[in-house]
């Protein structure tokens, strides 16, 4: 796959890249397959290169005799976001993707023209027009929201680009879409496949059995998921359909992963690297971790990563980045512990649970409830408590089937039991439910706050 | 005295001392949630949490100001039945 032509697309400026890409492509291999939907499902569909060059092309055409002032995607389908991406990148046009729970913060971008799955522009009679040279081509992307409000956050083509593998072992792969397609990670997924001439794999649904079936059938090499979804999947989906996925690569982000799923994840797919990215919405990637262990080396701190970020803590444990010598350190709200030659999470600064003025950690607590057998999944949150302030509660999921000769309530005993021998009294989960399945927040994470009245 | 309120604190307070490994034995309600009982202010926040599943309020939160102190089990039926007439 690697001819001079598509080396040459690391060689275009960065917002060209996207656009550059699915055209070279489609000329070198007009059939190949740029993305399948629904896969695992009902109702698969795939879309080729070329088709997906005709509509970018089309866009391009259209921008370019419209000229807005910057393009809000509305669209619903991942081929029309990705059209739209690309086209807005190599005409010089601002774009902004907006999950659902960022709707609303689309006043902030007045005059902007959204544009829905139909890939049409609205007649623009009156509408200000820009020249192409006269503006710089961004990028604005919603927070997820993890620890507060979601916020738009204006990127350049270069920082969204930045952490693309582009060299040719990447080249022709199956990635596997489990983000949503509008958040940062998400949009990282479906560049990066597309600008290697990769096929993207968007399952029908979340449901672990249909994700399982999207790997194995879709011939999936890499997937990229929070530690969330992976332990879903690990724990819920098919055994015999998950073994057959030929996983060259597991990509971890969005949360801290834990020592038990990592090494569950190599017993499952023993042939997949399994890599640890951290990133933020704000910083874009800072680094990576492909050791197979739970947090980052010790030795890291106070040194310059490859890339040129430089870490640090604060007092209270907190990470601190500093991108480059020439730009701040930035808080990122992650709380990390010294544990022998590591840095480990403890949590988020946000997630501490404070009861009766005592800090409690909700990783650390899950990953207590995780080890008891018969546990598959486990969420730790605070309640409010006029008397203690917040109150530990937590949700628990099954194994099915359980153990032998365990019973839901001999397994919620040993839970509490457990918890009571190893940690404080202050952190042993007061209210500890059974439920069937754990909510996720819209980027894929296990949410730390009650959802709705706190029970389902 | 309401009979499902002072029920429903009876049967909080069993889950409390059952879910944290003690004994659970006949309420009174002229025990003390301290001195009888053993229930220490987590104990009692679970109790609290527990009643607002089951009597579908929490007049430990809603409210602010002086409140009474809540010693034994009466008390506590006392704020329950007070907060149920008023809602």
């Amino acid at each position: 796959m690697t001819t001079p032509a598509y080396a040459a697309i690391s060689d275009a400026p960065a917002e060209d890249r996207l656009a550059y890409a699915i055209t070279e492509i489609a000329r070198q291999s007009p059939e190949s397959i740029a993305i399948v939907r629904s896969a695992g499902g009902d109702g698969r569909w795939a879309i080729t290169y070329s088709t997906l060059a005709a509509q970018v092309t089309a866009l391009e055409a259209a921008l370019d005799a419209t000229r807005p002032v910057g393009i809000v995607a509305r669209a619903k389908r991942i081929e029309s976001l990705v059209v739209i991406a690309a086209a807005c990148g190599r005409q010089h046009v601002p774009v902004a993707f907006l999950a659902d729970d960022s709707r609303d913060l689309s006043g902030a971008l007045r005059d902007w023209i959204e544009v829905d799955d139909s890939l049409e522009l609205p007649p623009s009679a009156g509408r200000p027009r820009l020249e192409f040279e006269a503006i710089s081509p961004h990028v604005v992307v919603a927070t997820s929201g993890t620890s507060g409000p979601p916020k738009l956050v204006e990127h350049s083509w270069d920082s969204l680009l930045a952490a693309a593998r582009l060299a040719e072992q990447w080249h022709g792969l199956g990635w596997l879409l489990a983000y949503d397609s509008t958040r940062w990670a998400g949009i990282q997924v479906w560049l990066q496949a597309l600008l290697t001439g990769g096929r993207l794999v968007v399952p029908a649904s979340r449901d672990p059995d249909t994700v399982a079936r999207a790997l194995a059938e879709e011939s999936v090499a890499v997937l990229p998921a929070t530690p969330t979804l992976l332990r879903r999947l690990l724990a819920s989906a098919d055994r015999s359909v998950l073994e057959k996925a030929a996983l060259g690569r597991i990509t971890l982000g969005g949360e801290a992963a834990d020592g038990p799923l990592l090494s569950d994840a190599q017993a499952v797919f023993p042939q997949a690297k399994i890599t640890q990215v951290y990133a933020t919405t704000e910083l874009g990637e800072v680094f990576r971790v492909a050791d197979g262990r739970p947090g980052f080396p010790a030795a890291w701190l106070g040194k310059s990563l490859p890339g040129g970020a430089s870490l640090a803590t604060r007092r209270d444990g907190e990470l601190l980045v500093q991108l480059s010598r020439d730009t701040a350190e930035v808080g990122t709200g992650d709380l990390v512990e010294r544990r022998g030659d590591r840095y480990e999470f403890t949590g988020r600064r946000s997630d501490v649970i404070v009861v009766g003025g005592a800090k409690v950690f909700p990783k650390r607590v899950e990953e207590m409830l995780r080890s008891v057998a018969g546990i598959a999944e486990a969420r730790v949150y605070g309640l409010p408590s006029g008397i203690t302030g917040e109150l530990v509660a937590a949700e628990i999921v099954l194994t099915e089937p359980l153990p032998a000769s365990a019973s839901p309530e001999s397994i919620r005993a040993a839970a509490l039991a457990i918890c009571r021998e190893s940690l404080e009294p202050h952190s042993v989960p007061r209210i500890l439910d059974i439920v069937k399945r754990i909510a996720t927040t819209a980027a894929g994470k296990t949410p730390r706050r009650p959802i709705s009245a706190g029970r389902s | 005295m309401n009979v499902s309120v002072s029920e429903a604190i009876a049967a909080a307070i069993r889950t409390v001392l059952h879910d944290t490994g003690r004994e659970a034995k006949a309420i009174e309600p002229t025990m003390l949630l301290s001195a009888d009982l053993g229930l220490d202010s987590l104990d009692l926040a679970q109790t609290i949490v527990l009643l607002e599943r089951s009597l579908g309020i929490d007049p430990f939160r809603s409210a602010s100001g002086a409140r009474p102190a809540i010693r034994s089990v009466a008390d506590l039926v006392a704020v329950y039945t007070q907060a149920l007439t008023q809602s």
